[in-house]
């Protein structure tokens, strides 16, 4: 069998020989001869450099002899580069292969969630002891730090929060007076509103955008500054990154936390009102319905909800921050793991309120 | 070595925005030389670099890699211009979440039709001439900083480029693993026939492989000196060259 190498032996040509010639060769055997004809070769790329190292990788592997015509010493140049013998091996099998097995993955998860929760308590423990020392030298808080991030999370968050309160206002004024009109009683719904927005949807809607606007950015500030080696630089400084970096940021979105929603409940209100107002309910009477049902007790349950709310948001995303991986994708798995810890830690605790509150007859 | 230039840096400008960082810069790169690009921080090395890598357009002038213009011209002109080179990074820039042979293989799968185990035995001879055939299935976190450095020289000759790019190859390494780097970059020019542009101001490095080099100037903005390492070092033409080359103090 001849194989002629082509005059251009770029990755074009080599292609075309790699799957039309090279089965024929696969069948080749021990007492057989391939001629391998170099001699029309101009240029070799790495690619023809390749198809060589591979005719004689299989030389070796199936006991076929190679006679070579090499005018231009292509082929010779090639053996002279690359050792044989080294690539004996299928390249393929150097991949690792990734853990496919289902009790094994199953396993590591295991592993992980524990590990993570053990980092997580240690954490809790490192905030409430710092939060502690502050009680006693409230001096101690880097005032201006936490400002910035109060602005950040707060107003910065404003519009966001005060168009999707509006919009809340305005579906849930829709839905609600689509089944209470049938019994003529569609002004109950400033009353289903009022109550809606101040003990769950209000504090529930504004920690979903806390969640995914200033956790995602915590974890992602702290994340960047942890493979920058900024987080190392404040520990060799003595300063705990805990109390420099952290604390800031969750004093400041749990006290941004009910203030904006109070503003998701006020946008929410006035969304009732606008759907309400097409139906030809006065918005007095409107009014009237909403500050009877604005009980106190409503309205500080809101609130109650709102602080732990936006210390669970601030938690999570600090922690996963400071336990980024130094890797390229660690800033972005940080960033995702803060949301969705946020969001499944504010459910959960949102149907512990709810139980409670039941329990309690509030 | 031919005479033939193989990059022509015609009258650029380079900066960002309105303000040029250089001015006027003019330059040619020969086939299957090192040349270098040297000045202090800030002269405008990465500028240019950029510029001429095709990530930021010059603000003046041209520039054309193997006669193909990589701003200016056609769509298909500076296609053709940007097949040419390879361009390593100062960190490596290799993704994190794939081995070294995948990285290597990952040109090839995205720009020739080959068969998957050509591929990989493209890249894995690539890796071999510089030296990571062992290390083909270990991430770019489980390698050394110089190891890095050599697998992105890998990943970038994974398409067999005339010219390769390398910004800062020796910062950040140890003398020994530098002086390796060094020597993979001759035997890489002697053996591939690979041009090298080197940004650098690493002058170990430069005095062993670099065959001609430009010394930029920030008060200047330009080219304050053209030539050999060794003969501006031992001839300096000005006080600044032979403060750079000398690791002089300027006079108060």
């Amino acid at each position: 069998m001849t194989l002629h190498l082509p005059e251009v032996c770029s990755s074009e040509s080599v292609t075309l020989l790699w799957r039309d010639v090279l089965p024929d060769v696969a069948r080749l055997g021990a007492g057989d001869t391939l001629v391998l004809d170099a001699n029309g070769v101009k240029t070799c790329d790495g690619v023809g450099e390749a198809l060589i190292v591979e005719i004689f990788r299989r030389s070796a592997q199936q006991g076929f002899a190679i006679s070579r015509q090499d005018e231009n010493r292509i082929i010779a140049e090639t053996l002279a580069l690359f050792d044989i013998a080294s690539f004996a091996e299928d390249p393929a099998s150097t991949n690792p292969k990734r853990n496919t097995h289902t009790n094994e993955q199953m396993g590591e998860a295991a592993v992980r969630i524990y590990d993570d929760l053990c980092e997580q308590m240690s954490f809790l423990g490192e905030v409430a002891c710092f939060a502690f020392s502050l009680l006693i030298r409230p001096g101690r808080l880097r005032l201006r730090d936490t400002m910035l991030h109060f602005e950040r999370a707060g107003i910065d968050a404003l519009p966001i929060t005060l168009l999707i309160g509006f919009l809340m206002g305005l579906i849930l004024a829709f839905l609600s007076a689509a089944s209470l009109k049938q019994f003529g009683v569609e002004v109950y719904v400033a009353d289903l509103i009022a109550i809606g927005l101040f003990r769950e949807l209000g504090p529930l809607i504004t920690a979903i955008i806390l969640a995914g606007r200033t956790g995602s950015a915590f974890a992602a500030e702290l994340g960047t500054m942890k493979v920058n080696e900024e987080i190392d630089a404040l520990t060799t400084f003595d300063l705990p990154p805990v109390f420099f970096l952290a604390l800031p940021r969750i004093i400041a979105s749990t006290l941004v936390m009910p203030l904006l929603s109070i503003f998701a409940v006020i946008a929410g209100l006035l969304g009732g009102l606008v759907v309400l107002s097409g139906m030809d309910i006065p918005a007095v009477t409107y009014w009237q319905h909403v500050i009877q049902s604005s009980t106190l007790n409503n309205i500080l349950l809101g609130l109650i909800k709102s602080l732990i709310f936006g210390l669970l948001v601030g938690l999570v995303g600090c922690s996963h921050g400071l336990q980024t991986a130094r890797t390229a994708d660690g800033v972005g798995r940080a960033a995702t793991a803060a949301v969705v810890g946020s969001l499944i830690l504010i459910t959960i605790f949102d149907g512990i309120f709810a139980v409670l509150f039941y329990l309690l007859g509030i | 070595m031919t005479e033939e230039n193989i990059i022509n840096v015609e009258q650029v400008d380079a900066g960002y925005g309105a303000f040029p960082i250089l001015e006027n810069v003019s330059f040619t790169v020969q086939r299957s030389e090192v040349f270098a690009i040297l000045g202090g921080s800030g002269c405008g090395k990465s500028t240019l670099l950029k510029h001429m890598i095709g990530l930021n357009p010059p603000l003046g002038g041209q520039i054309l890699i193997m006669g193909d213009r990589i701003f200016g011209g056609t769509a298909e002109e500076r296609e053709r211009a940007m097949r040419h080179f390879g361009v390593t990074y100062q960190s490596g820039a290799l993704f994190g979440s794939m081995t070294l042979l995948e990285n290597v293989c990952l040109p090839l799968e995205v720009f020739t039709d080959l068969p998957r185990d050509a591929r990989l035995l493209v890249a894995s001879m690539k890796l071999d001439l510089v030296g990571l055939k062992n290390f083909a299935s270990y991430f770019p976190a489980d390698i050394s900083g110089g190891m890095k450095k050599r697998a992105a020289i890998a990943r970038a000759l994974a398409l067999d480029p005339k010219i390769l790019f390398l910004d800062e190859p020796s910062a950040g390494l140890d003398p020994i693993t530098a002086a390796e780097l060094d020597r993979l970059i001759l035997r890489l020019r002697d053996t591939q026939g690979i041009t090298f542009v080197v940004v650098t101001h690493e002058l170990a490095s430069l005095f062993a492989i670099a065959d001609r080099c430009i010394m930029l100037d920030k008060p200047t903005r330009g080219i304050l000196v053209e030539g050999r390492p060794a003969d501006l070092r031992d001839h300096p033409p000005c006080a600044a060259v032979r403060a750079f080359f000398n690791r002089e103090l300027p006079h108060e």
